[in-house]
């Protein structure tokens, strides 16, 4: 791998890594949700010091080039990241629903408790 | 004192049908409570609903139907309602049918469901819908043993244990019809059914063939959940 590409990609780590830990610090990420950014990070970097290691994969899959076998990681990956945010959104809206169905209750019970004590008032 | 009865109408923007379907009820069943659930309409249903002298649950988003009547059951069993009874708002369902449901339910049945097969003379709607009907009757009774005509059918009956089985967290809330059933059938609850004579929807919003095939791809994944989920979400 030239110098160049690394000196770029190691800038891309970087650079992905300083917005993660920023947006923990001001809260606007959650902290279990920061580790898998984090994680991708540390691939990027460990690609570009350990570029055999990529190439040991691709025999080791039948790749043809690096290239192809990077592009499949990727891909793979982010349909993983998509599938566990599904999983996110199927828990988000069950829990939406049930809070919907316990304000509606409670504002019935509410709101009939009002009826009746104005009912006793004389 | 609360009625032996809950009547519970899911209602999404039914203002202009809400009132035939409400005053035909009063009328057939003076005793029963009714309780009309606005699954977040945006036209005058709930308004419609005080005005008519209902209970009327307020949904604040539009949840869809299942988790419109599961808020109505989970009233019903806070106010210890021995039966409660899901009729749409859509004036699909008779008054009249609802007797003998109540009936069976007093019998000792956990879940009765109002049959459109075992009424004659009954609107059983297009094609399409009778052949879904007819698969997932066959599904039901391949998983459960249960022998029913009209597994869709909206108008059911519920004893404690049925309220409790449909306001469980894990409970298919889009449409719960076949699956329900085949939780039914794993809580090892009683289901029965009676006739029931159904009419046209009223509805022009009401599901329409395409809508009914995407139902049954939808459904089958549910059936599929249904039979293969923890046993440990089906504490009844």
């Amino acid at each position: 791998m030239p110098l160049r590409q690394k000196i770029f990609f190691l800038g891309i780590a970087l650079v992905l890594f300083l917005l993660i830990l920023e947006l923990v610090r001001r809260r606007r990420l959650r902290v279990e949700y920061s580790w898998i950014w984090l994680a991708s990070a540390v691939t990027i970097v460990l690609l570009i010091l350990r570029y055999d290691a990529l190439i040991w994969l691709t025999t080791l899959v039948g790749a043809a080039i690096p290239t192809s076998t990077l592009f499949f990681l990727c891909i793979l990956y982010l349909a993983l990241l998509c599938l566990d945010y599904s999983v996110r959104l199927s828990t988000l809206t069950r829990e939406v629903k049930e809070l919907a169905q316990e304000l509606a209750l409670l504002r019935l019970e509410a709101a009939e408790r009002e009826r009746e004590n104005d009912r006793d008032r004389p | 004192m609360s009625a032996h009865v809950l009547v519970i109408i899911p209602a999404w923007n039914e203002a202009t049908n809400l009132e035939a379907v409400v005053t035909e009820l009063q009328r057939v069943r003076p005793v029963d409570d009714l309780l009309v659930v606005d699954d977040g309409s945006t036209d005058a249903t709930a308004a419609t609903a005080q005005r008519l002298g209902c209970r009327v649950l307020e949904l604040p988003l539009h949840l869809g139907y299942g988790a419109a009547i599961q808020a109505g059951i989970k009233h019903g069993l806070r106010r210890g309602y021995p039966v409660v009874v899901t009729f749409d708002g859509d004036g699909q369902h008779d008054p009249a049918d609802v007797a003998p449901l109540v009936a069976a339910v007093d019998a000792g049945a956990d879940l009765v469901l109002g049959s459109r097969y075992e009424a004659p003379g009954a609107y059983r709607g297009t094609q399409v819908r009778q052949a879904g009907r007819h698969l997932f009757a066959q599904l039901v009774r391949a998983l459960t043993g249960f022998r029913l005509t009209d597994p869709t059918s909206g108008l059911k009956a519920l004893g404690h244990r049925g309220q409790t089985l449909f306001a469980l967290a894990r409970f298919p809330d889009r449409f719960p019809d076949a699956d329900a059933l085949v939780l039914a059938g794993r809580a090892r609850l009683r289901v029965e059914e009676r006739p029931a004579c159904m009419r046209p929807s009223r509805n022009r919003h009401s599901m329409h063939d395409g809508r009914a095939i995407a139902y049954i791809f939808n459904m089958l994944f549910s059936l599929l959940a249904a039979a293969l989920g923890r046993e440990a979400d089906l504490k009844v």
